[in-house]
C-alpha cells in the first residue's frame, strides 16, 4: 500500500470522471472541423453538463426506482472500472482485484441498468432503445470477452496489471500477429460497446436509427446529465483501455512520483491522440443498418478467434 | 536479419495472408473484394522474399518477384478488367458519379449469409490448424509452424468458391484456394520447383482469362453472372 | 449417532409426518401442517448436507428394505453439496407453498399435491445418498414418479399439463431405461452393486464397456438435467408444474442430473478417455446457446425460466467436461477448478432460479399471467416480489453484484488456465467453450432484462396485471430466504471453499482450495487471478452513493419535479404503444434468424368494397423448438407408423393376447434350452 499506488487510483478515476466530457469535446470539435465547420469548443460538453445540472430534477410520470437509479449507477460502474484499469500505474492497491473480466461485466452492468430504465419508462422509444441496446449487447459479449481471452494468453493471466506490465516487458508481443488482431478486435467491440458510428449514431435523434438516444430519451436536467456523463466516461475508460493494453508505454511500473506524473501526461496524450483519430475516421464511415451489425460483430468475433489461434500457431507454445 | 526479426516479419506476412482471406469473405462490393485480393499478393510475395533472405537464397527472392508481379498486378488487372466491362461506366458528368445498376458490381446474395461466413471461417481455421499439428510437429521451424495458415487459406477459398454467386466473386474464391496452395508449398518445402512454379502460374493466368472471357459469355447470354443461372444450361 | 444419518432419519420422519397432514381434511391445517413438515424435511437435509460438507461420512445398510440387496445408503463430500442446496431450497419453497396453495383452490389437487410434495422432497434428498445401484435406482424411479404426479396437479384445469406430463414420462421412463442398462452392465463388470463394489471392479472393465457404462448412463442424467437435445420435457413440464413444484425441479430434481455424471464418470469410473468429456462439452455448449436462444424468444415467463435452467445445464456440463479433459491429461488441479466451478455454479443457479421461479409463482397467482406481453407494471403493484424477482434476475444475468458471476468467472478462469494443458485439442476446444460462455452470458442479459423490464416495469398492460396484489407474507418470506442465499453467495462465496475442495477431492482430485475467505481466487503454477466480490460491491455502492451525490453539489434545492412523458405530440402514450416481450426480441429474433426459424403469418382481411382498404390486420408469431421439430417428430412419426402396423398383431381376441405371452414364455426356454 504506497502513496503513489493510491494516488495513481485518484488520478485515474479523476481524470476519466473530469476528463471525459473534454474527450467528448475534442472528439465533437475535430469532427466539425473536418467537416468545415467551427465547432462549439472543446468545453463545450462541460458547460452542458454545468446547465443540465442546474436545472429541476423532473420524474417523468409512471417511471419507477429503476429509471431513477440508473444514470447514478452507470457512472458509478464506470468509475469503479477506471479504479481497476491500469491507466496510470500498474502497481496499485487495487491491482491484484483488476480483473479484465470484470471490468468488462462491470461495463455490461451499466448497459444493462440503463436498458432497464429505458423500459422502465414504458414508451416506445424507451422499449425500442432497450431491445436494440441489449440485442448489440448480447453480441459483443463473446466478442469482447474472446478479445480478452486472446490478451490473456501471453500473460497467462486476465489480471489487467499483469497483462499490461507483461506488454510493457515484451513490446514484441503488441506487433505480433495476435496483438494486432487482437487489437482489431477489440477496437470494433470497443465502437459497439461505446454506441460509436458505425453501429450507433451519438448524434442522431431519428427513430429509425437510434439506438442509446432511444433508451435515454426521457431523461432531463441532473439525471441526463449523469448518463452523459457515464456515456462520455464509458467512452473515455474503453478508449483508454485501449491505449493501455496495446500501446503500454509510458504507465508507472513501480511506486515513484515522477513516473506517474509522466504517465498521466501520457495517458491524456494517448487517448486524445486516439479519441482524435476515431473522430477523424467516423467522417468517413457511414451508419450501419442494425441488422449488419451482427455482420461486423462477426467479423470481430473471427478476428478475435484468429488471435486466439494464431497466438498457438504462429508463435509455438 | 536476425532470428528473431525474422520470425516476427514471417509472422506479421502470414498473419496478414489469412487476414486478407478473411476480409474477401466480409466484403460484398467486387471491386473491393479484387482490391483485398491484390494486398494478399503482396502478403504471399513477402513469404519467399523473407525465406529468401533467411535462408541466402536468391532464385527464392526471384519466384517472390513473379509471384508479386502476377498476384498483385496482373490477375487483379485482368479481374479489373472483366468487371469493368461487366459494370456500365459511372457517368462522370457534373462531378458526380454514379452507376445506374450495381447489381453486377456487389455480391448481394451470398448461399451463406455473411456473418455465417464469417464463423464458418473461424471454424475452417481451427480445422486447418487441427490438421496441420502433425506437420508442424515434424519440424518445428517458424515457417513451418505458419503452416496452417496456407491450408486455412486454402478451405477458407474453397468455401468462397462453393458459396458465392457472382462469377467473378467466384474467380478470387479459386485463385484464393491457389494462393493458399502456394504458400503452403512455401512453408512447409520453401517452394515448389521453379519450373513447377512457373508451370502452376502459367495455368493461373490462362484460367483467369478463360473465366473472364466465360463471365462477360455469360453477361451477354443471361444478362447477369449469377453462376445460378447456369443451371439453365442444364435443359 | 452421526450427525448425517440421525438429520436424515429426521428428514424421513418428517417427511412422513408430512406426506400424513397432507390427507387431513381440513384445508387450513392441511395446508400449515404439510408446510412446516416439509419445511422441516428440508431444513433437516440441508443439516445433514452441512455435516458432510464439514467432513463427516454416514454410511447405512439396511437388508430387509429392499430384497435380494438391501438398502445401501451413504453421504460423502460430493453428496454434501447437493444434500445442502436442495435441503434450502425444499425449506425456503415449502414455506412459500403455505402461502401459494389458494385457500379457495382445494379441489385444484391441492391435496394431492401435499401429499406427494414431502415425498418428493425426501427423494432428492435421498437419491444423492444412495450407494447402491439398486437403492439409486429406485430412488431415482421414486423422484421421477413424484415429480411427474406433481406436474400433474393441473391436469383437470389445462390440457397443455396433459402433453407435459406425457412428455416428461415418457422422457424420463427412457432416461430410467438407458440408466438401468448402463448401471446394470456395470454392475455386472464389476461383480458387485453397491458403489464400493463398482469403484473397485471398474478399472478391470474393459474399455468398451466402461464407455458403454458412461454413455448410457450419461445420456439418461444429461436428459434429467435438460440438457440439448433432451431437454424437450423441460420446457413443457416447468411452465405447467405449480410454481413451487416446478422450483424444487429446476433448482434441485435438475441439478442430480449433473450429480448423477459426476458420480458415475468421476468417481465410480474413475475418469475416462477424452472423447467422453468433448462430448460432453459438445452437449454443454450446444445447450448453454440453445437453452438461451429459446429463453430469448419466449414470452411465457416460466418457460422462459425453463429455458433458462437448460443454458445453466450447459454450462455446468462444460464445466465437468473440461475438468475430465484436464484430468485426462492428468493436471489435476485444472481439473479440480473446473469442477469446483461447475459446483458453485450449480449452488448459485440453485438459489436464483428457486428464486425467480418463485417470483414468478407469485406473478401468477396474483394475475394469472404467464404470458410477459401481457404483464407490466408489477413493481408498483407487487413491489417486494418485483425486488426480489430483480434479485434472481441479477444472479441469472451473471454480472457482479450477482452471484452466478462468481461460478461463471471461476469457470471461464478454469477454460483460461486450460491453455497451459497442451495438445490442439485443447487450444481449440477452450476458445470455443469460452466464446459460447460468453454468448450465452450476453443472451442472458437480453433475455432477463426483458423479463424484469417487460413484465414488471413501465405500466400495466392487461387489466389482470393492474389488478395484482402483493403476495402473503409465507410466500414472501420463502422468497426472502432464498434472496438471502442468493446474497450470501454473492458477497462471501469463499465460505463454501472447503465443502467444493471435499466434493471435488471425492471425484479424485486432490488439489483445491480456489475459494476462501472473501474472495475467490484462481492460483496454478505461479498464475493468479483475484477476485473479490465484497470488495466490488463495497466499491459499487460508494461510486453510486457518490455519483448520485454529484447533482446536490450544484443545486441545492434537488426537488423532484412530476411530468408528462414525452409524446411525440400526440396526446399520451397508452400501455399499447410501449414494448412487449415479442417486440423486445424481435431484434435478437431476426439476427439468429436462421437457427431458431419463427413462424410467422400475417392475414390481411380488406374491407368488402375495396381491395385497397384494410379493415384488420392479424398478426401470428410463433417460434417453434427447432431442434424438436427436426428430431423427435420424425421418431414420434415413426413411432405412429409402426404402432398403427402392429395394430393388426391384436384383433381383439383375448385368447390372441394370452398366446402371445405363452409363445414368448416357451421362446425363451428354447432358446435357454438350445443356447446356453
Amino acid at each position: 500500500m504506497s502513496g503513489p499506488g493510491i494516488a495513481a487510483v485518484a488520478a485515474q478515476v479523476a481524470v476519466v470522471t473530469a476528463g471525459a466530457p473534454l474527450l467528448a469535446g475534442l472528439m465533437r470539435q475535430v469532427r466539425a472541423r473536418l467537416e468545415g465547420r467551427a465547432g462549439a469548443g472543446i468545453a463545450q460538453p462541460w458547460r452542458d453538463l454545468r446547465k443540465l445540472l442546474r436545472k429541476e430534477p423532473i420524474t417523468p410520470v409512471g417511471t419507477g426506482p429503476a429509471f431513477r437509479a440508473a444514470p447514478a449507477l452507470l457512472v458509478a460502474t464506470t468509475a469503479v472500472t477506471a479504479a481497476l484499469v491500469p491507466f496510470l500505474s500498474t502497481d496499485t492497491p487495487v491491482g491484484r482485484n483488476a480483473d479484465v473480466i470484470l471490468v468488462v461485466a462491470l461495463l455490461a452492468l451499466g448497459t444493462v441498468a440503463l436498458a432497464l430504465a429505458g423500459l422502465d419508462s414504458g414508451t416506445a422509444f424507451g422499449g425500442m432503445g432497450a431491445s436494440r441496446e441489449m440485442t448489440i449487447a448480447a453480441l459483443v459479449e463473446p466478442t469482447i470477452l474472446l478479445a480478452v481471452f486472446a490478451l490473456s494468453i501471453p500473460a497467462r493471466s486476465t489480471n489487467l496489471p499483469a497483462i499490461v506490465a507483461g506488454a510493457v516487458e515484451q513490446p514484441a508481443r503488441l506487433a505480433s500477429p495476435a496483438g494486432l488482431l487482437a487489437t482489431a478486435a477489440l477496437a470494433v467491440a470497443v465502437l459497439a460497446e461505446t454506441g460509436r458510428l458505425p453501429v450507433d449514431n451519438p448524434a442522431t435523434h431519428l427513430e429509425l436509427t437510434m439506438v442509446h438516444e432511444a433508451m435515454v430519451l426521457e431523461y432531463a436536467g441532473p439525471d441526463l446529465a449523469l448518463v452523459e456523463l457515464g456515456a462520455q466516461m464509458r467512452l473515455t475508460v474503453l478508449l483508454g483501455l485501449l491505449t493501455s493494453v496495446f500501446a503500454p508505454w509510458g504507465i508507472a511500473t513501480g511506486p515513484s512520483w515522477a513516473a506517474l506524473a509522466v504517465a498521466l501526461a501520457v495517458f491524456v496524450a494517448k487517448t486524445a491522440l486516439l479519441g482524435a483519430a476515431l473522430a477523424a475516421g467516423e467522417v468517413f464511415w457511414a451508419k450501419l443498418r442494425l441488422f449488419r451489425v451482427p455482420e461486423l460483430l462477426a467479423g470481430s468475433f473471427l478476428l478475435a478467434l484468429l488471435a486466439v489461434t494464431a497466438s498457438y500457431f504462429l508463435s509455438g507454445e | 536479419m536476425s532470428e528473431g526479426t525474422y520470425t516476427q516479419l514471417l509472422d506479421l506476412a502470414c498473419g496478414a495472408f489469412l487476414l486478407a482471406a478473411v476480409v474477401v469473405l466480409w466484403q460484398r462490393k467486387l471491386t473491393a473484394i479484387v482490391r483485398t485480393f491484390a494486398l494478399q499478393g503482396v502478403a504471399l510475395a513477402a513469404l519467399p522474399f523473407l525465406l529468401g533472405l533467411h535462408e541466402a537464397r536468391g532464385e527464392l527472392i526471384a519466384v517472390a518477384a513473379g509471384i508479386g508481379v502476377l498476384r498483385t498486378g496482373v490477375l487483379p488487372y485482368l479481374m479489373r478488367r472483366a468487371l469493368d466491362s461487366l459494370v456500365p461506366a459511372p457517368v462522370t458528368g457534373a462531378g458526380h458519379r454514379y452507376v445506374e445498376n450495381v447489381s453486377e458490381a456487389w455480391e448481394t446474395q451470398p448461399l451463406v449469409n455473411v456473418a455465417a461466413s464469417l464463423l464458418t471461417a473461424a471454424l475452417l481455421t481451427l480445422l486447418a490448424y487441427a490438421v496441420a499439428r502433425p506437420l508442424v510437429l515434424l519440424g518445428p521451424a517458424p515457417a513451418t509452424r505458419a503452416l496452417p495458415v496456407g491450408l486455412a487459406v486454402m478451405l477458407i477459398g474453397f468455401f468462397v468458391l462453393s458459396t458465392r454467386r457472382r462469377a467473378l466473386a467466384q474467380v478470387v474464391g479459386f485463385l484464393l484456394l491457389d494462393n493458399g496452395i502456394t504458400a503452403t508449398a512455401f512453408l512447409a518445402a520453401s517452394g515448389v520447383p521453379l519450373i513447377v512454379e512457373l508451370g502452376v502460374s502459367f495455368d493461373v493466368v490462362l484460367a483467369v482469362l478463360v473465366l473472364q472471357i466465360l463471365t462477360t459469355r455469360m453477361r451477354t447470354a443471361f444478362g447477369t453472372t449469377d453462376i445460378d443461372d447456369l443451371r439453365e444450361l442444364h435443359d | 449417532m452421526n450427525p448425517v444419518g440421525s438429520a436424515l432419519g429426521a428428514a424421513a420422519g418428517l417427511a412422513g409426518c408430512g406426506a400424513l397432514a397432507g390427507l387431513l381434511p381440513r384445508h387450513r391445517a392441511r395446508t400449515v401442517l404439510a408446510g412446516v413438515c416439509t419445511a422441516g424435511t428440508g431444513a433437516a437435509g440441508a443439516a445433514a448436507g452441512i455435516a458432510a460438507c464439514a467432513g463427516d461420512r454416514w454410511s447405512l445398510v439396511l437388508p430387509g428394505v429392499l430384497p435380494l440387496s438391501g438398502l445401501h445408503l451413504a453421504v460423502d463430500g460430493l453428496s454434501g453439496p447437493f444434500l445442502t442446496t436442495a435441503g434450502i431450497v425444499i425449506a425456503a419453497v415449502a414455506l412459500y407453498g403455505t402461502g401459494y396453495v389458494r385457500p379457495a383452490g382445494t379441489g385444484e389437487s391441492a391435496r394431492g399435491v401435499q401429499t406427494v410434495l414431502p415425498l418428493f422432497a425426501l427423494t432428492l434428498l435421498l437419491v444423492p445418498a444412495a450407494a447402491s445401484v439398486s437403492a439409486f435406482l429406485m430412488l431415482w424411479e421414486l423422484m421421477a414418479l413424484a415429480s411427474l404426479v406433481l406436474v400433474l396437479a393441473g391436469h383437470r384445469e389445462r390440457s397443455a399439463v396433459r402433453e407435459a406430463g406425457v412428455w416428461y414420462a415418457v422422457m424420463t421412463h427412457l432416461g430410467l431405461v438407458l440408466l438401468l442398462a448402463g448401471l446394470a452392465r456395470f454392475a455386472a463388470g464389476a461383480g458387485g452393486q453397491t458403489f464400493t463394489d463398482l469403484r473397485a471392479g471398474a478399472a478391470g472393465l474393459p474399455g468398451g464397456v466402461r464407455s458403454a457404462v458412461f454413455v448410457l448412463t450419461t445420456v439418461a442424467f444429461a436428459s434429467k438435467a435438460g440438457a440439448v437435445p433432451l431437454h424437450v420435457w423441460l420446457p413443457r413440464a416447468h411452465p405447467e408444474a405449480p410454481s413451487h413444484v416446478s422450483a424444487l425441479m429446476s433448482a434441485a430434481m435438475v441439478h442430480l442430473g449433473l450429480y448423477g455424471i459426476v458420480r458415475v464418470g468421476f468417481d465410480l469410473l474413475g475418469g475416462g478417455p477424452r472423447w467422453w468429456w468433448l462430448a460432453l462439452m459438445g452437449a454443454g455448449g450446444l445447450s448453454a446457446v440453445y437453452g438461451m436462444l429459446q429463453a430469448a424468444m419466449a414470452s411465457d415467463l416460466k418457460r422462459l425460466l425453463a429455458c433458462s435452467t437448460s443454458e445453466n445445464t450447459g454450462l455446468m456440463l462444460i464445466g465437468v467436461g473440461a475438468a475430465g479433459l484436464f484430468a485426462d491429461a492428468h493436471h489435476e488441479e485444472l481439473a479440480a477448478l473446473a469442477l469446483a466451478a461447475a459446483l458453485l455454479h450449480m449452488v448459485n443457479h440453485s438459489a436464483f432460479k428457486a428464486l425467480l421461479f418463485c417470483a414468478a409463482g407469485s406473478v401468477l397467482r396474483a394475475t394469472g399471467l404467464r404470458d410477459l406481453d401481457r404483464m407490466g407494471g408489477l413493481r408498483a403493484r407487487m413491489p417486494l416480489t418485483a425486488g426480489l424477482f430483480a434479485v434472481g434476475a441479477l444472479g441469472a444475468v451473471a454480472l457482479p453484484p450477482g452471484n452466478g458471476f462468481v461460478s461463471e468467472w471461476l469457470l471461464l478462469q478454469s477454460l483460461i488456465h486450460g491453455l497451459a494443458v497442451p495438445g490442439e485439442v485443447t487450444s481449440i476446444v477452450l476458445p470455443l467453450a469460452f466464446a459460447v460462455i460468453a454468448l450465452s452470458a450476453g443472451l442472458a442479459a437480453a433475455v432477463f432484462v426483458k423479463a424484469l423490464g417487460v413484465g414488471f416495469f413501465a405500466r400495466p398492460r392487461s387489466d389482470r396485471a393492474a389488478g395484482a396484489e402483493e403476495s402473503p407474507p409465507a410466500m414472501l418470506a420463502g422468497m426472502v430466504l432464498l434472496a438471502v442465499c442468493c446474497a450470501a453467495l454473492a458477497l462471501v462465496p469463499g465460505l463454501l471453499g472447503p465443502a467444493l475442495d471435499r466434493a471435488v477431492a471425492v471425484a479424485g482430485f486432490r488439489h483445491g482450495a480456489s475459494l476462501s475467505g472473501t474472495g475467490i481466487q484462481a492460483q496454478l503454477d505461479g498464475v493468479s487471478a483475484r477476485l473479490s466480490p465484497l470488495w466490488v460491491v463495497a466499491a459499487l455502492t460508494a461510486a453510486t452513493a457518490a455519483a448520485a451525490g454529484l447533482p446536490r453539489l450544484v443545486r441545492r434545492r434537488p426537488r423532484r419535479t412530476r411530468a408528462r412523458l414525452w409524446d411525440c405530440g400526440g396526446g399520451a402514450p397508452t400501455p399499447r404503444m410501449a414494448y412487449t416481450a415479442t417486440s423486445f426480441a424481435e431484434p435478437l429474433q431476426r439476427v439468429f434468424d436462421d437457427v431458431v426459424a419463427p413462424e410467422q403469418d400475417v392475414d390481411v382481411t380488406p374491407v368488402r368494397e375495396s381491395a385497397y382498404l384494410v379493415e384488420r390486420v392479424r398478426y401470428r408469431q410463433r417460434v417453434p423448438d427447432r431442434l424438436e421439430h427436426r428430431l423427435y417428430r420424425p421418431v414420434l412419426a415413426g413411432l405412429s407408423h409402426v404402432g398403427a402396423a402392429a395394430r393388426r398383431l391384436a384383433n381383439g381376441s383375448a385368447h390372441l393376447y394370452v398366446g402371445y405371452g405363452f409363445c414368448g414364455l416357451v421362446t425363451v426356454l428354447l432358446a435357454l434350452a438350445v443356447g446356453w
